[in-house]
């Protein structure tokens, strides 16, 4: 067994929360080199961790927290991945999240961090380097994610430490509570927050000082610097850095014809410049925040000044927070829905799949299908923010029958109400889809079909951009920064840095390897052709007005995208990987697992 | 980027010469000075005579403008290290509360509280004469026996190094401060570079060096996110 040279430190930190003890696990440079790291590492250990049908809130079930090998270098690589057998969905999950936690991971001296048992009280992990600590959460179990964040670096007397925790929709085990990281960012789409309140297990403060080992500096840097400065340069960049993701509101509505409005209904969204980015940046936005080393700051801080909501606090509105919180549930009142993002962020909700369960409730109700009697006599009619943020806190402490129905998620709410709801219920593969419409914006319905997670807006638009997303996803990248490096710039960075004599084929075969486990893991779990489509109403109702209107995704055009992308990856035509592919990138062992499939 | 860091440089430098000149001429006919106020007269042209020319490098926290990318430490650590390592950088960003961020630098004070703290002789820290700021000569430095230097600074910058326990002292880069590059290349667009260095800020030094990071990222907070009168968050 070789240790690698550099980019990995060859380290992985196992934790026993049910022994409260930790091990240091060593990994290969071979396996280093094959899966990169972040969701490549992930989806390899829990391709062996996990057997076929294994329950994802059993004690053993574990959860991946990965940086990749660029992280903690010159590059600007960001993002930390999560990742675990989702208990929403069943299926292999992975979500990316950038800050600086997932440096600090890396200056830790750590590739990853695999977490496995269940705590018997509430405990929070302190990672300094090696020394690794169980502290008492007992104070803080019950506390929002500000808090949370506040005391634990209190706690540790160490306020140069990051945070990643859950708030309390996590500690009631919700479905789609997420892990919010550095009080802002959130590892939404995994359900990894439902695991960790699972395993009692608060929250994860970590601070490095050491430094990623490289193997060759001065090529390494100049590679490096090159890719930086052709970001910096680059046009793409500049409109995310003035107007955060929150400018594509307006741009989708007015241009795209792919915002969503009150629940896919429709695209088009007349009083979108009363909640768009035009509109923060008036009265809200006070301050830019940054990933580490990233010259995009795509986040927006600010404050809201006067009224119901004076003095609060909050980021954004993202695209898709400020979709599904605003136009999505029909909001034309910014501070509403900044209110409400803010209460996802503090409570640890995935604020996509809130706000789509609590859109598909208000559509019921408009449909007549449910009635207020059944959401605990709230009236739920679209625009209704105060019930938004009313039903926000139901959802996150199960409360009542609403709270504890629209706690299920779509696709559940729709099984369980029955009469014809499962028309109007959007999800993909279990999961609530973002807020692209993919009749609008029809590449975008290969990242939600197509996509390991399911319903995932940021899998990429095309069997060669999710191949490269993969890498995106396993080197940890943010796709604003990596998005418009090209294969080589990759190539030409890794190999100074790791030691690696690495060409483009190798880049494409590796993503193609990390996409097909992927894959492999959630066909053991039953996944195949018939999974991989849009929901009915993509598919049947035609988009009424908007730029785009009369568009729909038609069966043909379905089936095209299911073909070439497994044409694209070498899988048969029912989206099963053959023995060839797997054979030619390595995968043997995966044959025998996914046989009768 | 040379010329714009060139033109900003220019900039920043008629601003407070122009402020010395206003200084100097306050006992000046009213006419004049109001000539000048609303710009009738080329402040820096007029300047140019007034002011001495001077070689002093200080750098400049414009604290409001920091987003927190934390791209000084890369470079510091780069330069000084050879590496990224933030840990042994020698200057920190501190994200305060989670929301804003506040960078931690050496203000290279003219009366520099820690020379007077050094308890060596001669002093292990002195006065560079190149650049008139902060230098650490290891060779004379106590090193982790001594906490003097650390206990004086009024801004409490100074660090140990994470391996020997060494203080870590900002030298300014010679004259030429990497993070102050790597500050004006990552920004913009429209938060505009939070260090500068040169002439810089003079006058303000005192006031922003004497407090601690918490107690900048106290009041930026308040500056920034508490508008309302009773400075509380609601919850």
């Amino acid at each position: 067994m070789a240790a690698p040279q550099g980019g990995h430190f060859g380290r992985i930190l196992e934790i026993d929360l049910t022994q409260q003890k930790h091990k240091v696990v060593n990994i290969d440079a071979e396996i280093c080199r094959a899966y990169m790291g972040g969701a490549g590492l992930a989806v390899h250990l829990l391709f062996d961790a996990l057997k076929a049908k294994h329950d994802p809130l059993a004690e053993d079930s574990p959860i991946f927290i990965g940086p990749g090998p660029l992280n903690g270098t010159y590059c600007v690589s960001t993002r930390v991945s999560f990742a675990n057998k989702s208990p929403y969905t069943g299926l292999l999950s992975h979500a990316e999240t950038g800050g600086h936690f997932p440096n600090e991971v890396k200056w830790a001296g750590w590739d990853g961090i695999f977490i496995r048992g269940r705590s018997k009280r509430p405990v929070y992990l302190y990672i300094k380097d090696d020394d690794v600590k169980f502290m008492d959460a007992k104070a803080i179990w019950g506390k929002d994610t500000h808090e949370t964040e506040e005391m634990i670096l209190k706690q540790i007397k160490e306020p140069y430490a990051r945070v990643a925790c859950i708030g309390p929709a996590g500690e009631n085990e919700v479905p789609y509570a997420c892990v919010i990281v550095e009080r802002f960012r959130a590892a939404a789409r995994t359900s990894t927050g439902c695991l960790m309140g699972n395993k009692k297990l608060k929250g994860i403060a970590v601070r490095g000082t050491k430094a990623v080992p490289v193997v060759d500096m001065d090529k390494f840097y100049k590679a490096a610097t090159v890719s930086k400065q052709f970001a910096l340069d680059h046009e793409g960049w500049q409109g995310i850095k003035r107007w955060g993701t929150a400018g594509l509101l307006e741009l989708k509505n007015y241009v795209t014809g792919s915002l969503i409005t009150k629940n896919y209904q429709t695209t088009w969204y007349p009083d979108i410049e009363e909640i768009g980015a035009e509109q923060a940046n008036r009265t809200f936005w006070q301050k830019h925040s940054a990933c580490n080393h990233c010259p995009v700051h795509c986040q927006k801080l600010g404050v809201i000044r006067g009224g119901e909501f004076d003095g609060l606090i909050a980021e954004g509105p993202e695209y898709e927070t400020g979709g599904l919180l605003g136009s999505n549930l029909g909001i034309a009142d910014f501070d509403g829905m900044m209110a409400a993002i803010e209460l996802c962020d503090a409570m640890g909700l995935d604020a996509i799949s809130a706000g789509g369960s609590i859109g598909f409730a208000m559509e019921l109700v408009q449909r007549g299908i449910i009635t207020s009697a059944d959401m605990d006599g709230m009236s739920l009619e679209w625009g209704d923010y105060e019930a938004v943020i009313e039903m926000i806190k139901k959802i996150t402490y199960k409360e009542g029958k609403a709270g504890k129905l629209l706690a299920k998620g779509v696709r559940r709410m729709a099984e369980e109400i029955g009469k014809g709801s499962m028309d109007y219920a959007v999800h993909v593969k279990g999961k609530e889809m973002a807020a692209h419409d993919p009749r609008g914006d029809k590449p975008r319905a290969v990242s939600y079909t197509m996509g390991t997670c399911g319903g995932d807006h940021h899998e990429a638009n095309s069997p060669a951009g999710q191949a490269k997303r993969c890498m995106h996803n396993s080197l940890v990248m943010c796709s604003f920064v990596g998005g418009y490096w090209s294969p080589k710039m990759f190539v030409d960075m890794l190999g100074p840095l790791c030691g690696w004599n690495m060409t483009e084929k190798e880049f494409w075969t590796t993503a193609k390897r990390i996409r097909t486990l992927e894959r492999c893991f959630n066909v053991r779990e039953g996944i195949s052709r018939k999974d991989d489509v849009l929901p009915k109403r993509m598919l049947t109702e035609k988009l009424p007005e908007g730029p785009k209107k009369g568009a729909v995704v038609t069966p043909a055009e379905m089936k095209k995208i299911q073909d070439d992308y497994y044409a694209y990856f070498g899988w048969n035509e029912n989206g099963i990987p053959t023995q060839e592919t797997l054979k030619g990138l390595g995968l043997e062992f995966a044959i025998d697992q996914i046989k009768g499939a | 980027m040379e010329n714009d860091s060139v033109a900003i440089q220019n900039v920043l430098e008629k601003e407070t010469t122009r402020r010395g000149f206003l200084k100097g001429v306050g006992v000046a006919t009213g006419a004049a000075v109001a000539a000048v106020a609303v710009g009738k007269i080329k402040p820096a042209v007029a300047a140019k005579e007034a002011a001495p020319k001077t070689v002093k490098k200080n750098l400049f926290a414009e604290r409001q403008n920091c987003v927190g990318c934390r791209a000084c430490e890369y470079a510091c650590s780069m330069y000084h290290e050879k590496t990224v390592r933030p840990a042994k950088a020698r200057i920190h960003v501190l994200k305060y509360k989670g929301v804003v961020d506040v960078p931690v630098i050496c203000w290279h004070c003219d009366d520099a509280p820690c020379i007077e703290a050094c308890p060596t002789t001669p002093k292990a820290i002195q006065k560079d004469p190149k650049t008139n700021g902060i230098k650490l000569n290891k060779d004379l430095c106590l090193g982790a026996k001594c906490n003097k230097c650390i206990e004086a600074c009024p801004a409490k910058f100074i660090r140990r190094d994470p391996d020997d326990g060494q203080v870590l002292m900002c030298d300014l880069c010679d004259g030429d401060p990497e993070c102050v590059k790597a500050c004006l290349a990552q920004s913009g667009n429209p938060v505009g570079p939070c260090l500068m260095t040169g002439n810089v800020g003079f006058g303000v030094n005192r006031a922003y060096r004497n407090v601690t990071p918490e107690e900048a990222g106290d009041d930026l907070l308040r500056r920034l996110f508490y508008p309302n009168e009773t400075g509380e968050r609601r919850k």
